[in-house]
């Protein structure tokens, strides 16, 4: 620890991104995203509704690939703003010095919800969910009218045929019908966004309102911690029904208790990881050096692990419920994933997600030094990306090829994926580094950052 | 006039507060003695920094605890369930890879491991339990319970000399000086 930190030593403005600091990167990110979101947006709309001609098959794998990069990258938002939120609620003093980080990464939540507008779209749902198909084809709805499905009456009438009606319907869907029906689903799809993004800008606005603000006082910190209680539910249910609406929805006949608290473990286990490797770069690029030290990053490390014992935790508990109890509702998830090669993806993220880790991030001394905490959080990128990529890609042949095949046709789909991959990932990063160069890159102005840059654990 | 034998076990001195001990912890540190020891009413924050300790060895006791009750649980349950006397319920498997059905045993038996290593390492460390100590023939080391704090430096430490040592407490602000003798039995 060097010498006691006193206000002397924190600039009364803050600390600012140098101009053009980080405008390579932007720059680059953007362009990427321009480019990926053009091929992207003709794959996914290449395809013709309802008939099996090539180009469908070739948009049905895009759209895979579009969820699993989209279910990836909005996790870390995801975590950012539960962070933020634990951060505000549970009045924490250490965490003063990363807030503005977290405030980024939590902001960058309602941008991701354009990324999701293509599930919006009929032509996207149609080899995505199937239950959305028996839906539409009970009600006779033309793809091209899909907005005629916010007809109540009609909508009314339609799940009364999902019953008694001819065909492949059955009694599940039915069931599930007050859930799983076509204007619920757009509205909670908009909701989730709207609602936590919109929460997420009002705490980000009260934190920034400080370092403009000559006699800040404890204010906005109260106010702050009060909204955030009110918050916590919104965050609750919209990483709980995203999960549910995006991810369990690939199979509407799979039920699980534990699927939105295993995605939310993920959220925020790699949420925390990328806060401490954002962290790490900027202060390797000379910034948040006065109010941060090894004691911050060793705090952080300590989250980081705890999350990664959570998800491994709640990852088993769902596995092994499902194990004992043996009914064939339940048992099809695992069942896909331990068919042929998936098993080696399966038994790897159990040693690869857990085991590694939890060795790895043992010792207190790994913690507090960055230079190997960077390669230990890719690692763990690399692992969530697998951990995600096993929850959508899976379904995707059984899905498009009617269950006879596990891959849908040969090859080809890892290059959709990493192009949905790299698409997603520049817009996700295009949005997050901008919001470094905007504001002071911690509050400086804020009554404990003080406490927060003399921590001591 | 008693005719015990006697040896001497060390000064020792009192401290008034925590601050006074924590600085004549880092001056006694600094003296390179290291058969002494700081005994106050409660945890002191940083005062194992002020001493200049070194960190436990407890922790990778503790790890190859941990190791050796998940290897025990591995064996014993793949023993038991699958080369022994396999319980086959519902027609599923047992072999290697029906191995996540014995995780709890596996978490459980770590963790039961890993706890007595802590327990009775720490124990065996400490050299506890021990049904004396030298510097209970001091009666004003009694207060140790209470509102004063002490540091005691042992006649064991290699640069202990009675002048010298008493010096040393003396200049870091200690009063009551005691030469603490214990009887040989």
């Amino acid at each position: 620890m060097g010498h006691f930190i006193t206000s002397k030593d924190i600039p009364a403005n803050g600390e600012h991104l140098a101009k053009g600091g980080l405008k390579l990167p932007i720059l680059i990110s953007g362009l990427v995203a321009i480019v990926g979101l053009i091929i992207s947006l003709y794959l996914l709309f290449s395809g013709n509704a309802f008939n099996n001609k090539p180009a469908d098959i070739n948009a049905g794998r895009f759209a895979y690939s579009w969820l699993f990069a989209f279910i990836f990258f909005v996790s870390f938002p995801l975590g950012g703003c539960f962070w933020l939120l634990l951060h505000h609620l549970s009045n924490s003093g250490w965490g003063v010095s990363v807030r503005r980080v977290m405030e980024n990464l939590a902001t960058v939540f309602p941008w991701m919800g354009l990324l999701a507008i293509p599930f919006l779209f009929p032509e996207v749902q149609q080899h995505l969910f199937e239950w959305m198909n028996s839906h539409r084809e009970i009600m006779g709805v033309e793809p091209s009218k899909s907005m005629s499905i916010l007809n109540a009456d009609m909508y009314a009438n339609a799940t009364k045929e999902l019953h008694h009606g001819t065909g492949t319907f059955d009694h599940m869907l039915y069931k599930k019908a007050f859930y799983m029906n076509l204007p619920a689903w757009l509205i909670r799809m908009v909701l989730y966004f709207v609602a936590l993004g919109a929460s997420m800008i009002i705490l980000k606005k009260i934190s920034v309102n400080q370092d403009h603000d000559e006699n800040p006082g404890i204010k906005r910190l109260i106010r702050a911690r009060k909204l955030s209680a009110a918050f916590l539910p919104i965050f609750a249910l919209t990483v709980t029904f995203l999960a549910f609406d995006l991810l369990k929805g690939l199979d509407f006949k799979w039920f699980s208790t534990m699927y939105g608290v295993y995605f939310f473990a993920g959220c925020a286990l790699n949420g925390m990881a990328l806060l401490i490797l954002t962290t790490i770069v900027l202060r390797r690029m000379g910034y948040l050096n006065q109010i941060m030290s090894p004691e911050h990053h060793h705090i952080m490390g300590k989250l980081t692990f705890a999350f990664v014992v959570f998800w491994a935790y709640i990852s088993f508990s769902q596995f092994f419920l499902i194990w004992y109890a043996n009914i064939t509702e339940e048992t099809s998830y695992f069942l896909l994933r331990n068919t042929e090669n998936w098993n080696i993806a399966s038994i790897a993220l159990v040693i690869g997600h857990f085991a590694i880790p939890f060795l790895l991030l043992m010792r207190a001394d790994v913690k507090k030094k960055p230079g190997l905490m960077i390669p230990i959080m890719i690692y763990l990128f690399v692992l969530h990306a697998l951990d995600h990529y096993l929850i959508v890609a899976p379904e995707r042949g059984p899905s498009l090829t009617g269950g006879k095949h596990l891959f849908p046709t040969s090859g080809g789909s890892v290059i959709y994926d990493l192009l949905a991959f790299a698409t997603v990932g520049s817009f996700f990063l295009w949005f997050y580094l901008r919001s470094f160069t905007k504001n002071s890159l911690y509050p400086n102005r804020d009554p404990r950052i003080l406490e927060s840059a003399n921590l001591f654990n | 006039m008693s005719t015990q034998a006697k040896r001497v076990y060390g000064y020792l001195a009192e401290f008034k507060s925590a601050s006074a001990l924590y600085k004549a912890a880092e001056k006694v540190r600094d003296a390179g003695h290291k058969k002494w020891d700081c005994y106050s009413p409660y945890p002191i924050h940083g005062l194992d920094h002020a001493m200049g300790m070194k960190k436990s060895i407890l922790p990778y006791l503790v790890f190859c605890g941990g190791t050796i009750g998940f290897i025990t649980a591995v064996l014993l349950a793949y023993t038991t369930q699958v080369v022994i006397y396999p319980t086959v319920v519902q027609a599923k498997p047992a072999n290697l890879f029906t191995i996540s059905a014995f995780f709890p045993i596996m978490f459980e038996l770590t963790i039961l491991f890993s706890g007595f290593t802590t327990l009775f390492g720490l124990l065996a460390l400490m050299q506890l339990p021990r049904l004396n100590h030298p510097l209970f023939e001091s009666k004003q080391f009694g207060r140790v319970t209470d509102d004063k704090f002490f540091i005691a430096i042992e006649a064991r430490d290699p640069k202990f000399a009675k002048a010298t040592v008493k010096e040393l407490l003396e200049d870091a602000g200690g009063t009551n000086l005691e030469l603490v003798e214990e009887p040989v039995s």
